[in-house]
């Protein structure tokens, strides 16, 4: 109520003017002016009690008011619940869809971290103009890293073990941790043999997280030695599902990879990891890495300061403010990096260059390069199956003799998305100038602890915009269900200002109405939302390697955004209305009524044009959603037809690494054949291969070598495979040229690899291998495959002479990594004394096998756990599962969309036959034919429709273009997908008009005139 | 369109200040200055109303509907508030009054039982 407010403020001129008046009549009783003003204050009484009384009268009107409107608003939900069921039940949708959507976006980027004072902790995180010279570098995956070949610019968030001792030493923190994945871990001595995650903590991890234990004690910086027994921490997850949360587990021993740790707690319920979606499963001190590590791999990384593999976490000190910090960090990171007993970067002056393999040929300069989570981009690389989730393995072998700085090409995941590297020939070489130097930028470590929250980040945003234009077709669609309303309650609003009541009252309480559907539209969506994200939430779990720890559930933030939407929505779809009914001219209305005049009111053909155009909108942002979806389902249909190049069905995979289980070199071949020999025999397999890797599993490996006739510092780059016997038959891949490898080959090939594990002669013939089409049709041309050899090199500084490859065989093209990725040249070596992926090919339900084969290794050897037991089409699902997630939620919410349009034309087209009653009455009686008053709504429909369709069309042209990253082989303008789309809707609005105009051939011409 | 707290008041004093307001305003509208001027004077001065009071009572009524403000000139040609009883408002006065007169009634009996 407005005149109030103005009269309480009014109310202290009245007051002076009321006093000043006194006074007067005083001063002309004779009183002196100031005696006069005197007693006038006096007989006024006191001014602040008089004012606070006078407050306190129309303290509660507002609230009065408020519960009048409620319970009217109640009785007119009560007189048409049909009316309110359909109102609530579209807001509850929308909200509802918004609402499950930010609890993920919530849960998956913006929860604080489970830690104490989460905004004190800092990730560190190192740049520099050109990379540093290191001969290994392993990311935690925890943070994203721009560490590529010839990158400039590289960043990351690695450090050595040394650097990290440095930095703890500069006592700019209060407390300074680093962390590492602990690589695949066999856990025998509970149960049956399991491959478990874990993670390598400095001692003073738990401590300086502010994270206490559950049971027993977390780690501490004793157990953090050489010398110290090995011990390890749970995780309270992992505690409550393999020891069913008994307290004695503390204190039990268990092995891990063959070594024995001593569990001595389990960490408080809350912590699952340092970033947001991560769970190990046990956490081990870092001097725990070389028991549990094979040798090789770990490279003594402990001491060394050109091996980076630690992320590293300060926390801030309240009186050392951040900026301090970090120059202080930074300055003491660049001394050592410049001026360092092994001056890492080198300041001034010219540069060789990024560090680039120079190995011998051969097996020698093989990488391995495994997907890991990459920067930014909307496809999921599932993480290595050797490596721990979400890790990036970057593991150069240096020959031995030299041991050089600089042997290693450090590759990343970009690799995966399928840009070629630059070459070795071309690839930038910066100068170094004072300011690349390097440094350490100290970021918030909830903004810079991205992990797999990356993969995430895109199809969300997508998904969130969707849902959004769904709530604006719920406004509308609600507004147009007000409007008709509205329209029929014009009299009861025309005599209520008739009687006295003030417009911004009546829009109040017509306000107060939509916020009450609004708000339970907002209760009900909350409870759909849970569903909704619970159900999305285990469809993501449910296609991960890892289990995904994003906390689940409405927090207050998920709830504030509820409310803020209902209320955004309830003011959005009651507004319009509202102004209608308050705008409406008392007079013609009321005369209407009585005289149920054959005249259409004016206020009829306004009203009537914005429930149009409500219509139109909705159709048209129906349609934006429609395409979206169209897009992208047709996108997974395209990835599911692509042709891979061998047979997905019936394939069992499964991996395992016999040398955790002690297995070396020789036995593990020979181990190989005895089980590729037992699952060959098994009933119900036709055949059984191995290779370093699955195809289509995400993972990719590729190997650099020298072409004959080009320069010798020229390296030429092809994708790798290293596969057992029958690899080819099994997998029905056929050969187009050559043979297969035989015994020779892999003896051959072990004696490479001994040659590069321990510096032993090198094979006197060249490795035989086996191209792809794309290689031949790259490297070769024309030139006959058979008998090329390549890849020799002559003995140098950096290793003995290599005799190379020859090409014994050609094979037809499959995918390799993942089913974007485009066929590139590939070569398959034969597999010697690594880890390995079994493909078990089955004559029937590959499932139905997988606990024949299960029991078939471990007879072989049942300390030994096998690891992603999958089949391909399941492997191929989990590669696709953003895809598939995208698709299918958009496409549901498309379809809620164009149902949503539908109520709303089939809503206005009802209450347009209702309103015409009288007209089509009127147009029967003179000889109107059924068909006519049939066309006459149905026309109508049908025109909205189309001008729905062609606005919608024409925005989603604009719109689709932010698509495109997650687009596959369909354009973002595709035509069909528009076409199809648009007749669909078209379809279902003819059908939504048919209903009313059913209703209006019905209208009997008698009744309609005897009507009102 | 009263509440009930503000029924449960009406037998406090206020109520019979209320019923003075309205009576005073029957003679027509009125400044806030005037109004207090006029009950002392038609009382012989024995109602001495303290009259910052005079405000929340004013205000009650217009909340109450039984009066209604509208700006006006007073004598000396002076923007003022003019308070003016509503057809609501002369209905209550009767209400009022006639409550009054029973409530007068009722206690001189008490307070004579002899006449």
């Amino acid at each position: 109520m407005r005149c109030s407010k103005r009269l309480l403020e009014e109310l202290d001129a009245d007051i002076r003017e009321h006093i000043e008046r006194e006074t007067q009549d005083n001063i002309d009783r004779g009183m002196l002016p100031e005696e006069a003003r005197y007693a006038a204050m006096r007989k006024f009484g006191n001014v602040m009690r008089v004012k606070e009384e006078t407050r306190e009268v129309w303290r509660f009107t507002w609230l009065d008011e408020l519960w009048q409107d409620l319970r009217y608003g109640l009785r007119m939900v009560q007189k048409s619940p049909a009316f309110a069921a359909v109102a609530v039940l579209t807001l509850a949708l929308g909200i509802g869809a918004n609402t499950a959507i930010f609890s993920l976006i919530d849960a998956v980027m913006l929860r604080s971290l489970p830690i104490e004072k989460p905004s004190q902790m800092v990730v560190l995180r190192w740049s520099a103009r050109k990379a540093p010279r290191i001969n290994g570098y392993m990311s935690s995956g925890d943070c994203p890293s721009n560490l590529r070949f010839g990158a400039a610019n590289p960043s990351g968030c690695s450090f050595s073990e040394p650097m990290f001792r440095e930095i703890r030493n500069t006592n700019q923190f209060s407390g300074v941790a680093a962390f590492a994945n602990a690589g695949p871990l066999a856990l025998t001595g509970n149960g049956p043999a399991s491959m478990i995650s874990g993670q390598l903590v400095s001692g003073d991890f738990f401590d300086t997280l502010g994270l206490k234990a559950a049971a027993g004690r977390v780690l501490e910086l004793s157990d953090d030695s050489p010398t110290a027994s090995p011990v390890a921490v749970l995780n309270y997850g992992y505690w409550q599902s393999s020891f069913s949360g008994a307290r004695d587990a503390v204190g039990r021993t268990i092995e891990l990879n063959g070594v024995a740790f001593t569990i001595v707690g389990v960490v408080e319920q809350r912590f699952t990891g340092i970033t947001p979606g991560s769970d190990y499963d046990v956490w081990l001190p870092l001097a725990a890495g070389p028991r549990i590590s094979n040798p090789r791999m770990w490279d003594d990384r402990q001491e060394k300061v050109t091996y980076w593999w630690l992320t590293i976490l300060g926390r801030l000190k309240a009186e050392t403010p951040m900026l301090q910090a970090q120059t202080a960090i930074s300055g003491m990171f660049r001394n050592e990096m410049l001026h360092g007993p092994i001056p890492l970067f080198e300041a001034g002056g010219g540069m060789p260059g990024p560090p680039r393999p120079r190995g011998g040929g051969g097996a020698a300069a093989r990488q391995l390069v495994m997907g890991g989570p990459r920067p930014a981009g909307p496809r999921a690389v599932p993480p290595p199956p050797d490596g721990p989730q979400g890790s990036t393995v970057v593991q150069g072998v240096a020959p031995p003799a030299t041991g050089a700085p600089g042997a290693v090409r450090v590759q990343s995941a970009p690799v995966a998305q399928g840009q070629p590297l630059p070459d070795a020939a071309n690839e930038p070489r910066t100068l170094s100038k004072p300011d690349d130097e390097p440094t350490i930028l100290l970021v918030n470590a909830q903004t810079g602890l991205t992990g797999s929250r990356n993969q995430f980040e895109n199809p969300l945003h997508i998904l969130m915009s969707a849902v959004a234009i769904i709530l604006l077709i719920a406004c509308s669609n609600v507004a147009g269900l007000m409007l008709a309303r509205s329209a029929a309650r014009q009299k009861e609003m025309a005599l209520r200002l008739a009687l006295g009541a003030g417009r911004m009252r009546i829009l109040r309480q017509l306000l107060t109405e939509s916020m009450m559907l609004a708000a339970t539209g907002g209760l009900l969506g909350i409870v759909f939302a849970s569903w909704g994200a619970h159900a999305i939430l285990s469809f993501v779990s449910s296609n991960q390697r890892q289990p995904l720890a994003f906390a689940e559930g409405l927090d207050v933030r998920v709830l504030g955004f509820t409310a803020a939407v209902s209320l955004f929505t309830g003011i959005l779809f009651g507004l319009a209305p509202a102004f209608r009914s308050v705008r409406v001219d008392v007079t013609p209305t009321l005369k209407e009524g009585f005289s149920a005049s054959t005249k259409v009111s004016r206020a009829g053909t306004r009203r009537f044009s914005i429930g149009n155009a409500l219509v139109v909108t909705q159709v048209a942002l129906a349609i934006v959603v429609l395409v979206g979806a169209g897009l992208l389902v047709r996108t997974l249909q395209n990835l599911r037809s692509i042709d891979v190049g061998f047979d997905s069905h019936n394939l069992v995979i499964f991996g395992i690494n016999p040398s955790l289980a002690g297995y070396k070199d020789a036995q593990i071949d020979t181990f190989y054949r005895d089980m590729q020999g037992r699952l060959t025999e098994t009933p119900g397999v036709k055949s059984a291969s191995y290779s370093m890797v699955p195809l289509l599993s995400g993972a990719l490996m590729a190997t650099m070598f020298n072409w004959p006739g080009t320069p010798q510092d020229r390296q030429l780059e092809s994708d790798v495979l290293e596969v057992g016997p029958d690899f080819f038959s099994t997998m029905q891949i056929p050969f187009v040229a050559g043979r297969g490898f035989d015994f020779s080959g892999y003896g051959i090939a072990a004696q490479a690899r001994q040659s590069l594990f321990n510096g032993s002669k090198q094979p006197a013939v060249p490795t035989p291998v086996i191209v792809d089409q794309a290689f031949v049709a790259k490297f070769l041309g024309k030139e006959n495959p058979l008998g090329k050899r390549f890849g020799q090199s002559a003995a140098s500084q950096e290793g003995p002479a290599s005799p190379g490859y020859e090409i014994i065989g050609v094979v037809r093209d499959t995918k390799y990594s993942d089913l974007r990725r485009e066929i590139s040249p590939k070569m398959y070596v034969p597999l010697s004394a690594l880890a390995a992926a079994f493909e078990v090919r089955t004559a029937g339900d590959p499932q139905a096998l997988v606990p024949v084969i299960r029991h078939t290794v471990a007879q072989l050897d049942p300390n030994l756990p096998l690891r992603d037991v999958t089949t391909e089409s399941q492997q191929i699902d989990r590669l696709l599962f953003q895809e598939r997630l995208v698709a299918r939620l958009s496409s549901f919410f498309g379809l809620l969309a164009l149902t949503l349009a539908c109520i709303g034309l089939y809503g206005l087209l009802a209450y347009e036959v209702a309103r015409r009653t009288r007209e089509i009455g009127i147009r029967t009686a003179l000889g109107a034919q059924r068909g006519d008053v049939l066309r006459l709504v149905v026309k109508q429909g049908l025109l909205l429709a189309l001008a729905g369709a062609v606005v919608g069309i024409g925005a989603s042209m604009g719109v689709t273009r932010y698509l495109k990253a997650m687009l596959y082989d369909v354009r973002a303008y595709d035509p069909v997908t528009m076409v199809v789309v648009a007749s669909l809707l078209i379809l279902v609005a003819l059908a939504a008009s048919f209903l009313p105009a059913r209703r209006a051939t019905n209208v009997d011409p008698m009744v309609a005139l005897r009507y009102e | 369109m009263s509440t009930k707290e503000e029924r449960e008041r009406i037998e406090l004093l206020q109520g019979t200040l209320d019923l003075l307001i309205l009576r005073t305003l029957l003679r027509g509208p009125a400044h806030g200055h005037a109004i207090a001027k006029t009950i002392e004077f038609n009382s012989d001065e024995v109602l001495q109303v303290e009259q910052g009071s005079l405000y929340p009572a004013l205000h009650r009524l217009i909340k109450r509907r039984w009066i209604a403000v509208e700006e006006g000139t007073s004598e000396n040609n002076r923007r003022a508030k003019f308070y003016r009883l509503t057809s609501k408002g002369r209905k209550q006065l009767k209400v009022e009054i006639s409550r009054w007169d029973k409530l007068a009634g009722a206690i001189a009996r008490i307070l004579r039982p002899a006449e």
